[in-house]
């Protein structure tokens, strides 16, 4: 309580005297230094531009493991041909772990209408709230990127980078792959791989990836063919030899690539805007995003009681005050759920019962020792008497 | 019981009502001559017996499983139609209630939850793992075999690469839980890939692993096998007991540090193989457009950052007084190595001080990190910018903004900013140009 004491009376100075509370320059003194050493052993070159940490003589940074051989642990089986058939069945960008089969962009336009476009609206075109599949603008700059992806929302309005089939994914195996596991969204692997193909066809035929014709069909080979307007669009390098090493050394020069601070302690100049010198200034939420679910709330009270119908009114209260003496017949009182034992108790009629309950009886004080009103107890008691029929 | 512990309630003093009572006594009191300051109404909490004090509690094993105090009812993870696809709550989102959380490790219920088909429900029974490809013998495995392989267990922060995607073009929600909730760190415990690939023969030529998750959405990702054999782990534990089914009971990948939508829940199938698989959530999601046009692809680790927990908008310094010693204290992390230190700026980013890490530093964990401050009742601009073993050090907005624009989505790891208001006040917002 020392604390709340103080308080009052600073808040009764400050009305004594009428003092605002001045805004003075910031006094924060400089903790300790932190010391410049590593606190575990570590190696620089991780593929993700980050450190590795040996493992060795027991321990592993802070944690120490078992150092005894785990050579021939070795748990499980061997799994048939026919079980690796039935689950390895991703493809690569090369067409290769496609299945056999083939659908016609007319069919694919005809379950797309069925199954898709309640989501993705008519013609993969949005609109629904889920993702735009088609459509974007893909023309391409002297060097080869889609010029809409380098629209940027700040500095003024401009229209949002999409990213659609046609502008941004690279490869079309993908789309195969991803609508046979994962679509219809709320019935996924339900299509046939002709109907996949169906519907490949036309989202592909769309922005005219493949030929626009009801005709056209569409297989795997045909598939391993599609280039995606947007093939190129996407670093670091992660194919042929030397991929590992690319990401690598892309993630090694993390400032160029991803954006890094510098430890900057005393009047440190963060410079920005278009020109490189505008100095920063502080941007306030202008449109605040408050409809979360549930609903913010702090208070630590109680949450509001769920009539659900099934728990007895009195069950409550007998939990608290009764159960102790009257959940089995150890202390002699009638066990509740004895349906014996309930049924010689209401022979004295009920109203006796409830004055028993009252006034005690037996070795039973008094409500049972608690200070329960009368119209409680005689809840509890009907409670009582319900889970002993 | 509710009821009568409601009418309790109200008959109860909260601490800042009592504070706004006792101090109009004392203001009328300081308007005469005397000005007493003992004054004071006497603690209705103090000054008779509880509900609980004065009744029998429950019984010891009420709740088999054991859940929180009702009155935390309020301490949960919150979504948000605007993190959805037209607000079906299947592929979305919610957030831990950071505010609300004690020293590194995130109780299971309130764990981050992301999932792009719903929250799937394994059988146990019927679960296998099949880890094949480019591997001289390949295996399946049922779920209690996996559990015979010698475990590990790692504390680890999970981040959506994500988070906090909806501030890349200023500040959006209006707390700490929805501006950056799409984390958490656990106790993980599993199986070090390595021990199973140790036996099963991984061939050379296998530079690339498939992870493909069980769900509605088949969820997969390809990783590289370097990392894989570095410090990636199958998890079946969290916190002491199974995975939750939100986290991908019965079992899920774990690839310490990586962005979460890696770590492949109810996971279903391991293949190896030389080339890259470009899965959906790898291509047209989960890769970063730059201002350049082109996209960050295989962006795996989660960046340097940090975060202030207290004081933030949920947890303000609305009840202090000019002269109040204070913790702020936060949150930091990195996907790259072990976090080194924490910087605090009070007139944001201008000046610095040193904070005090606290408690476990551990690698690709939830550090802790502390500052003593003395409060003026001024307004601060407050931010943190914290820096690893790995030479990386949080970029403030426009640095991060520079190199990849605003229309990244992912690998947000700006500073952020919470503008103390002369009242208290904390609210998000950002130090940009």
């Amino acid at each position: 309580m020392f604390k709340l004491d103080r308080k009052i009376v600073t808040i009764a100075g400050v009305a004594l005297v009428g003092v605002t509370l001045a805004l003075s320059t910031t006094n924060a003194k400089t903790a300790k230094a932190d010391g410049a050493e590593n606190l575990y052993k570590s190696k620089p070159g991780a593929i993700d531009g980050g450190v590795t940490y040996p493992r060795e003589n027991g321990t592993y940074t802070a944690y120490r493991y078992n150092e005894q051989s785990t050579k021939g642990v070795h748990f499980g089986r061997k799994p048939t041909a026919n079980e690796i058939k039935a689950w390895d069945i991703d493809a690569l960008p090369d067409g290769s772990g496609l299945p056999e089969g083939e659908g016609s962009v007319e069919l694919g336009d005809e379950l797309y209408e069925a199954q898709c476009a309640v989501c993705h609206g008519d013609f993969g075109a949005g609109g629904q709230g889920y993702p735009q599949l088609t459509g974007g603008n893909k023309e391409k700059d002297e060097n080869g990127v889609v010029i809409t992806l380098k629209n940027q929302r700040v500095y003024g309005s401009t229209d949002a980078p999409k990213r659609t089939i046609g502008t941004y994914w690279p490869v079309a195996t993908t789309l195969f792959t991803y609508i046979r596991d994962a679509m219809p969204y709320a019935h996924p692997k339900s299509l046939t791989n002709d109907e996949v193909y169906a519907i490949t066809a036309y989202l592909l035929a769309q922005d005219g990836m493949v030929e626009d014709d009801d005709e056209f069909v569409l297989n795997k080979e045909k598939l391993a063919k599609v280039v995606l307007p947007n093939r190129n669009g996407f670093y670091p390098n992660i194919d042929g030899p030397n991929a590992i090493e690319d990401v690598r050394a892309f993630f090694a020069d993390r400032a160029k690539n991803i954006g890094a601070g510098i430890r900057c302690m005393k009047d440190c100049k963060d410079p920005g805007g278009k020109d490189g010198k505008t100095p920063a200034t502080v941007m306030k939420i202008k449109y605040e995003m408050s409809d979360v679910n549930p609903p913010y709330a702090y208070a630590r009270d109680l949450p509001p009681v769920k009539e659900d119908g099934l728990s007895h009114p009195g069950k409550a209260d007998y939990d608290k005050a009764c159960a102790v003496c009257h959940k089995t017949d150890a202390m002699g009182a009638p066990a509740v759920g004895d349906k014996a034992t309930w049924e010689a108790t209401l022979k004295k009629g009920i109203d006796k019962v409830y004055e028993n309950s009252i006034n005690g009886t037996g070795g039973m004080p008094p409500r049972g020792g608690s200070t329960l009103p009368d119209d409680k107890i005689k809840v509890i008691v009907d409670y009582m008497v319900e889970a002993s029929k | 019981m509710n009821k009568t512990l409601n009418e309790e309630e109200s008959n109860s003093v909260s601490r800042r009502e009592f504070f706004k009572r006792t101090a109009s006594v004392s203001a009328v009191a300081a308007t005469g001559i005397l000005a007493p300051s003992t004054v004071l109404a006497d603690d209705e909490n103090i000054m008779h017996h509880t509900e609980w004090g004065t009744t029998l509690g429950d019984e010891v094993n009420k709740n088999p499983y054991g859940v929180p105090s009702l009155y935390e009812h309020n301490n949960v993870r919150r979504t948000s139609p605007l993190m959805s696809s037209a607000g079906d709550m299947h592929a979305a989102i919610s957030m831990t209630p950071l505010h609300e959380q004690k020293g590194i490790i995130t109780p299971n219920g309130l764990h981050f939850t992301r999932t792009h088909n719903g929250v799937a429900h394994v059988d146990p029974n019927k679960f296998r793992l099949m880890i094949h490809g480019l591997v001289e013998k390949p295996i399946v495995l049922t779920l209690e075999q996996l559990k015979r392989y010698p475990s590990e267990s790692r504390i680890l922060f999970l981040e959506c690469p994500s988070n906090s995607a909806a501030e890349w073009k200023g500040p959006q929600f209006g707390t700490l839980q929805m501006a950056k909730g799409m984390m958490a760190c656990a106790e993980w415990t599993g199986v070090r890939l390595k021990t199973i690939l140790d036996e099963l023969g991984l061939k050379p030529e296998a530079k690339w692993m498939l992870a493909e998750g069980s769900d509605g959405s088949e969820m997969s990702r390809t990783l590289p096998v370097e990392k894989v054999l570095d410090d990636v782990m199958i998890v079946y534990g969290q916190n002491g007991e199974a995975l939750r089914p939100e986290q991908g009971y019965p079992v899920r990948l774990m690839a310490p540090g990586w962005e979460a939508n890696l770590c492949v829940k109810w996971l279903k199938r391991l293949e190896f193989g030389d080339k890259p698989w470009y899965a959906k959530e790898e291509t047209s999601k989960y890769t970063a457009l730059t201002a350049s046009g082109r996209a960050i692809q295989h962006f795996y680790a989660n960046e340097v950052n940090s975060v202030i927990t207290s004081p933030c908008p949920e947890v303000d310094w609305k009840d202090l007084e000019k002269g109040d010693l204070v913790e702020i204290q936060g949150l930091a992390w990195t996907g790259h190595g072990t976090i080194k230190g924490v910087d605090i700026s009070f007139d944001g980013g201008k000046n610095w001080v040193e904070a005090q890490l606290k408690g476990l530093v551990l690698p690709k964990a939830w550090t802790r990190f502390s500052y003593m401050y003395k409060y003026e009742g001024k307004p601060l601009l407050l931010q943190s910018r914290s820096y690893d073993d790995s030479n990386n050090v949080q970029p403030t907005v426009n640095q991060e903004k520079a190199v990849v624009g605003v229309e990244g989505v992912y690998h947000r790891n700006a500073i952020m900013t919470w503008a103390v208001s002369d009242m208290g006040e904390v609210s998000n917002v950002q130090v940009r140009s």
